[in-house]
């Protein structure tokens, strides 16, 4: 059985990108079909308790995973939302510098100007306000004491949060729907606005004649199949899976990058336990940065979680992990992203994403080095003992690839933006070379690692394309109007 | 086996859920258990995938200090009281 919908625009995936094209646009007064292939989730079935919600709210359970040296854990979101509703949470624009080199070698004209409307229109979207430091909690208060005897550059992060009480669960579905995701934000404004929204819908292609965008066809459930009939079809199905979409279509690829270049920012976390009663769970886990060593790759920010997610993160085992999993309440946990060197690639095998991604000795020396701080963090905080991601006994200064024990949280870079078709997937208006009416709108047009959590920029871009979309400049006004232009469907 | 964890594994990727109720089942048992302790990354992952759902237990978390039906609860008290999504 076959339905058929026709449209001015479909959006392919509603997480940080598609969410926002699909309700700028609709309000826009364009007809806007989103599918996507998770569910609707309804905060009601959101149980604070980790191993159901890993099942329930991401892909693969949470276990999607890299090949290669070490093997990677990637956590991508499932449903509407997509990975914004179970990240943290954490705001930032894009950092000028990198702006800057977007200018110089992929011919980006995204300067601080041209985005600062955007930036703002999405701050005002999701309600992005610095998390102040009652709601950080206790464990947040570890790391900026340690910091503060160090001297080390630190702050409360910005989130798009809204009457958050710091329930502590974030990445396992936020129970008071406080955290802004677009899911609870975008999606009911494109659907008020009057775009059609379709869940469990898988799409297999996109259809492309005489090199122009036809619509895109997907799979329902009980085997039934969409077919979206649209001039202008922008995929969003995030870094992972937007490649394997443009592969599975049969489009060219002229420069030979779709699904190259994948960045990460891998990550890591270390445990302590301190003398005081922390309960990491008790407040929001990522409420505090220390941006020190920022310019060498490295980053810190909070983590935290209830006991079964701690168990899960302990670099511990045997009698040793039961007996730290004793003191729960005095442990404290921070985490350390890596602005990555290195690079990956994800192929298309057997109709599923295979990510290959070895890190370079260049991002083992900033782990090595972060590690080595990070137990100096700690120590400074008063820890009584620290247990970092590491074989027992290892120093960081002696670890190997193999050794470490990571998770990326931000892929990016699959379908980069380069204003030459021969270096790039998609150009500086996130149009796929070579196909006209396609446009990708994820962390895959992103084409350098960020060393920030990247959802605003993904979001601050997918707004500037739903206006260019649309031929209208992005308003500054907080309201948004219902009175714009429909997309042009040339 | 917990329902949670059970489903956790059964979410996961084939060749992942089977790697991981092998090491289950190994660290279940002392003769099991032994082998994976001469296998420092298998026994981690054993531990981690266990200690998830040991912790799970409302009982277990609760003597730490957790409780999700509390905090689940107040969440939908919030949402009805100021109309939230």
């Amino acid at each position: 059985m076959s339905e058929r919908l026709d449209a001015d625009v479909c959006v392919v995936g509603a997480g940080a990108g598609g969410a926002v094209v699909a309700a700028e646009l609709a309000e826009g007064g364009a007809r806007v079909v989103v599918l996507d292939q998770g569910p609707r989730h309804d905060p009601d079935d959101f149980t604070a308790r980790p191993p159901e919600m890993l099942a329930r709210l991401y892909r693969d359970g949470g276990q999607t995973a890299t090949l290669g040296t070490p093997p990677i854990l990637l956590p991508l979101g499932s449903g509407l939302g997509g990975t914004t509703l179970v990240n943290s949470g954490t705001c930032f624009r894009t950092p000028p510098h990198v702006l800057e080199r977007w200018a110089r070698d992929f011919g980006l004209e995204l300067d601080e100007a041209t985005l600062r409307p955007c930036f703002e229109r999405v701050e005002r979207a999701l309600s992005v306000a610095e998390v102040s430091p009652e709601l950080a909690g206790a464990n947040a208060a570890v790391a900026r004491r340690g910091a503060e005897r160090l001297g080390w550059s630190h702050g409360y992060l910005r989130r798009n949060a809204r009457g958050c009480v710091g329930s502590g669960v974030c990445v396992f579905g936020c129970p008071t729907s406080a955290k802004q995701h677009t899911g609870i934000t975008y999606i009911p404004r494109a659907s008020a606005a009057g775009a059609r929204i379709v869940t469990g819908a898988e799409v297999r292609e996109v259809r492309v004649e005489g090199g122009r965008v036809r619509g895109v066809g997907a799979r329902l459930a009980h085997g039934r199949r969409l077919e979206v009939r649209a001039p202008t079809v922008v995929v969003a199905c995030g870094t992972i899976h937007t490649p394997s979409l443009l592969e599975r279509s049969g489009l060219a690829d002229a420069s030979g990058q779709r699904g190259r270049n994948l960045a990460l920012h891998p990550a890591t976390a270390a445990f302590a336990r301190m003398e005081e009663v922390v309960d990491m769970a008790r407040g929001v886990p990522q409420s505090f940065y220390i941006d020190e060593f920022a310019a060498e790759g490295i980053m810190f920010e909070g983590v935290a979680g209830p006991p079964a997610y701690a168990a899960m993160a302990l670099p511990l085992t045997g009698d040793a992990h039961a007996n730290a999993m004793s003191d729960y309440r005095r442990l404290a946990q921070f985490g350390l992203m890596v602005s990555d060197s290195s690079r990956g690639r994800v192929r298309t095998i057997g109709g599923r994403p295979v990510i290959r991604y070895d890190l370079c000795a260049e991002d083992v020396a900033k782990f090595r080095s972060g590690l080595a701080r990070m137990r100096e963090l700690f120590l400074a905080a008063g820890a009584r003992e620290v247990y970092l991601p590491l074989p027992a006994g290892l120093p960081p200064a002696r670890a190997r690839a193999r050794d470490l024990t990571l998770m990326g949280f931000h892929p990016l870079g699959t379908a980069r933006a380069d204003a030459r078709a021969s270096h790039g997937v998609t150009d500086g208006d996130l149009a796929l070379h070579g196909v006209a009416g396609l446009h990708v709108a994820d962390g895959s047009v992103v084409p350098s690692a960020l060393g920030v959590n990247p959802q605003l920029t993904i979001m601050a871009l997918a707004t500037r394309l739903a206006f260019r979309l649309l031929g209208a400049p992005v308003p500054r006004a907080a309201a948004p109007s219902r009175s714009r232009p429909v997309p042009a469907t040339h | 086996m917990s329902g949670g964890l059970d489903s956790f594994l059964g979410a996961a990727p084939r060749p992942q859920r089977a790697v991981l109720r092998l090491l289950v089942a190994l660290a279940r048992r002392p003769r099991g258990a032994a082998l994976l302790a001469r296998l420092p990354l298998a026994e981690r992952a054993a531990c981690s995938t266990l200690g998830l759902g040991r912790y799970d237990d409302p009982a277990i978390a609760a003597a730490l200090g957790w409780d999700a039906a509390a905090v689940v609860a107040r969440g939908r008290a919030l949402r009805r009281e100021e109309g939230r999504p």
